[in-house]
């Protein structure tokens, strides 16, 4: 690149930036919202940073129940399509030259079948084979978690097989046959020297295998039945209503991924080193040193950098407690419904006044009216008239039958005062509007 | 073909021999070849209780596959013109997220391919795997929040007052398109970084002393060479978007389909499995057709996809 010209190097450089945002950005966001203590997954409006959802995930038992099923499902799917896979790359490797391109053709079209084709094929197939040893639709046959990983295996053994056709291509078979000419059984010569060759390309694929068959979705949601994945429990959740524990979730993995992934990386670069230095690389795996260990070696900087941020994250959520902040944050809340709710009171009241002034009420009619409101509101039934026949709105009757004669002249219309603003019109609604509020609850 | 057998089993012991034929008869045979065979018969039987299944009333028909195409018995339109219209979409659809992949993975192939950075390189692929083992539903997740109506994106422009309403991203399938890409945009880089690894830098030096313009380069040298990469690539992504039912369930909006998802109702909402198989029969089909035909079109084998 460096002989490049300076816009081609500089294009270049803000594509790799954008494209590593737009690869890394979304997950890092989303591990955000993971500590955002507002309901719904969002950066925006921040709220108060907590761990809460974490303690929610924990708690949830569906996703627990889910995490089982998968590591079953991922176990026997390793075991599985690791010795298929082994089995298949040995076959190629001697069957027939006529035969070579149709079996390889037939083992690796798994990888391009559609996992939902892979799912119905591998259900519709067993539940035939079942009902036709007659066999009840609950035998194992039939089992969740058996028809999982007989579906996910068809096409994960096919990446296993690719693992180790690339490693047996190094294979000089002439170990195996001075083995043999030495007086090794078969069994012995595959045991004690291709067996050996294959470890790094069978722990390869076990990883490979088993981290496929934990995230695959579009095989198992057709053959697990009962037993939901972690995947498939997600799923559920995510399509159903979204919370920032499934965030919490995805932080850990990601978290744990980039963990193994920098790991991975140390030991790779640890043992290049020690290739380098011309050591012999039992020499330099053997022993941990920590000033060897770090030396020339940025990704177990890194590594340690990330222990250490999760380590002391781990911590601060034993120590931090959200909940002061959160009632600070609670209290700003009330607050501020506090000062809507006066506002729309003061609204309110000067909308009374201004009725008033039409119809000025000088013998407590007003508060016979807010009664028959408050009665409303908890009475929903009684509302309009359970009121007249309280005692308070009595006396404030009584007192204008006598004061009648005197103030008559001055207020237009006293027969409304009279009965208390009873019979205004806003009541009325009131009563029936809180009727209608509550009518769904009862 | 005895004679290779004999001499198989004289390479291989018995035991060991029977072992390796029984793991990849029972893969070859009762986990691919069968089950497909088998969900094909099935897609051409009627939809029966299970107790009348070999019953007088089971035979043969092309009822499943007539539904696709022509609708329900006593349909007026003449043809089962949603499912169609969700198929031919979903095809489309597929090719569209295939070829913006292409587009984004080849710069960064190209980069890492021919970059002799040593460490700086290695951090860089590492980032790009470290999304790939994230759960597909998580990153489905992932770009619900960013595109959602509260989301990242919307948040931001109407900080700035961008715009004033949040746009619908989900229904206008942008977060859809976008999280397809996403998931399967390291199944893009891998075959091609690999391919143009190991292209001598020699080659593309000359070109450039010869005078050879930087479109011409990558025109004639880099992309003929990455071709099988490029192929393998392609094919990858397009079956697996074509065939992706996470993404378009969790990001997919509420007036379009994926096929997948169709295939998913009759089989669990329907329970009518032998619809469901003529279904998926005809996206494999479908799927197969468009793969080889595009391989025949770049004359790349077989052989080259899954390196």
């Amino acid at each position: 690149m460096r002989d490049q010209p300076l816009l081609i190097r500089i294009g270049m450089s803000l594509y790799l930036l954008m494209f590593f945002t737009y690869l890394l950005g979304p997950l890092v966001l989303m591990g955000i919202t993971a500590f955002n203590s507002a309901s719904f997954p969002q950066i925006t409006p921040w709220e108060v940073f907590s761990f809460e959802w974490f303690s929610k995930l924990f708690a949830d038992d569906r996703i627990l129940e889910g995490l089982e099923n998968s590591l079953y499902v991922g176990f026997f799917t390793v075991i599985l399509s690791v010795s298929m896979g082994l089995a298949g790359a040995l076959v190629l490797t001697q069957i027939w030259p006529k035969l070579r391109a149709t079996y390889y053709t037939l083992i690796i079209a798994p990888i391009l079948v559609p996992g939902v084709v892979i799912g119905i094929s591998t259900l519709v197939f067993w539940a035939e084979i079942n009902r036709r040893l007659g066999l009840s639709p609950d035998s194992f046959l039939a089992n969740g978690i058996f028809l999982t990983v007989l579906g996910q295996s068809t096409f994960i053994a096919s990446y296993c097989m690719l693992v180790f056709v690339a490693r047996l291509q190094r294979y000089d078979t002439g170990l195996t046959e001075a083995a043999l000419d030495l007086g090794a059984s078969h069994i012995q010569a595959f045991r004690k020297i291709q067996l050996p060759f294959l470890y790094p390309a069978m722990a390869s694929s076990a990883v490979l295998a088993f981290l496929a068959s934990f995230e695959n979705y579009n095989t198992s949601i057709f053959t697990h039945q009962k037993y939901a994945t972690l995947t498939i429990i997600l799923s559920q959740k995510v399509r159903l209503g979204i919370d920032p524990s499934i965030s919490a979730l995805a932080f850990i993995i990601v978290c744990l991924t980039i963990f193994f992934a920098l790991l991975n990386e140390v030991r790779t670069r640890r043992a290049q080193l020690a290739v380098a230095n011309g050591a012999p690389v039992g020499v330099v795996t053997g022993g941990f040193k920590a000033p060897g260990f770090f030396a020339g070696n940025p990704a177990a900087v890194i590594l340690a950098l990330f222990v250490a941020g999760i380590v002391a994250t781990i911590a601060i959520s034993q120590v931090y407690d959200p909940e002061p902040a959160k009632s600070v944050l609670l209290k700003e809340k009330r607050a501020a419904q506090q000062l809507r709710i006066q506002a729309l009171q003061q609204r309110m009241k000067e909308r009374r006044m201004q009725k008033e002034m039409k119809g000025p009420d000088i013998f407590g009619g007003k508060t016979a009216g807010e009664k028959a409101k408050s009665g409303g509101a908890v009475n929903p039934g009684k509302g309009a008239f359970g009121s007249i026949w309280k005692s308070d709105s009595l006396k404030s009757v009584i007192p204008t039958d006598e004061k009648k004669d005197k103030n008559g002249l001055k207020s237009k219309s006293p027969g409304v005062n009279t009965f208390g603003n009873v019979f205004a019109p806003t009541n009325l609604e009131d009563a029936a509007g809180s009727r209608k509020k509550d009518a769904p609850k009862e | 073909m005895n004679g290779f057998m004999k001499d198989y089993f004289r390479k291989n012991g018995a035991l060991m021999g029977w072992t390796l034929i029984i793991l990849v008869g029972f893969w070859t045979v009762m986990l691919i070849i069968l089950p497909q065979l088998y969900m094909f018969d099935l897609s051409f039987h009627p939809h029966l209780p299970p107790p009348e299944m070999g019953g007088p009333k089971d035979h043969y028909t092309l009822e499943n596959y007539d539904y696709l195409v022509f609708g329900a018995p006593g349909n007026e339109d003449g043809y089962n013109k949603v499912d169609l219209l969700v198929f031919g979409r979903t095809l489309i659809a597929a090719a569209f997220v295939t070829i913006i992949d292409l587009m984004l993975c080849y710069p960064i192939a190209y980069f890492l391919g021919q970059t002799k950075g040593g460490g700086f390189v290695r951090i860089l692929v590492l980032l790009l795997i470290i999304p790939y083992w994230i759960n597909e539903i998580l990153r489905a997740f992932a770009f619900r929040i960013i595109f959602g109506d509260s989301g990242v994106i919307n948040e931001f422009l109407m900080l700035f007052a961008i715009i004033d309403s949040p746009i619908d991203f989900i229904r206008a399938n942008v977060a859809l398109y976008a999280g397809l890409g996403y998931a399967y945009i390291l199944l893009m880089i891998f075959p091609m970084y690999n391919v143009i690894e190991s292209l001598d830098r020699n080659q593309i030096e000359a070109a450039r002393d010869m005078g050879a313009s930087w479109v011409t380069i990558h025109r004639r040298i880099v992309i003929p060479y990455a071709k099988p990469g490029i192929a393998s690539g392609c094919t990858m992504v397009f079956m697996l978007s074509a065939g992706a039912l996470a993404a378009p369930q969790i990001l997919g909006g509420p007036s379009s389909l994926w096929f997948t998802q169709l295939v998913y109702q009759w089989f669990n909402t329907g329970g009518n499995w032998p619809q469901a198989s003529a279904y998926a029969i005809v996206l494999l089909v479908a799927c197969l057709i468009i793969v080889l035909t595009v391989m025949r079109l770049f004359k790349v084998n077989m052989g080259d996809i899954g390196k």
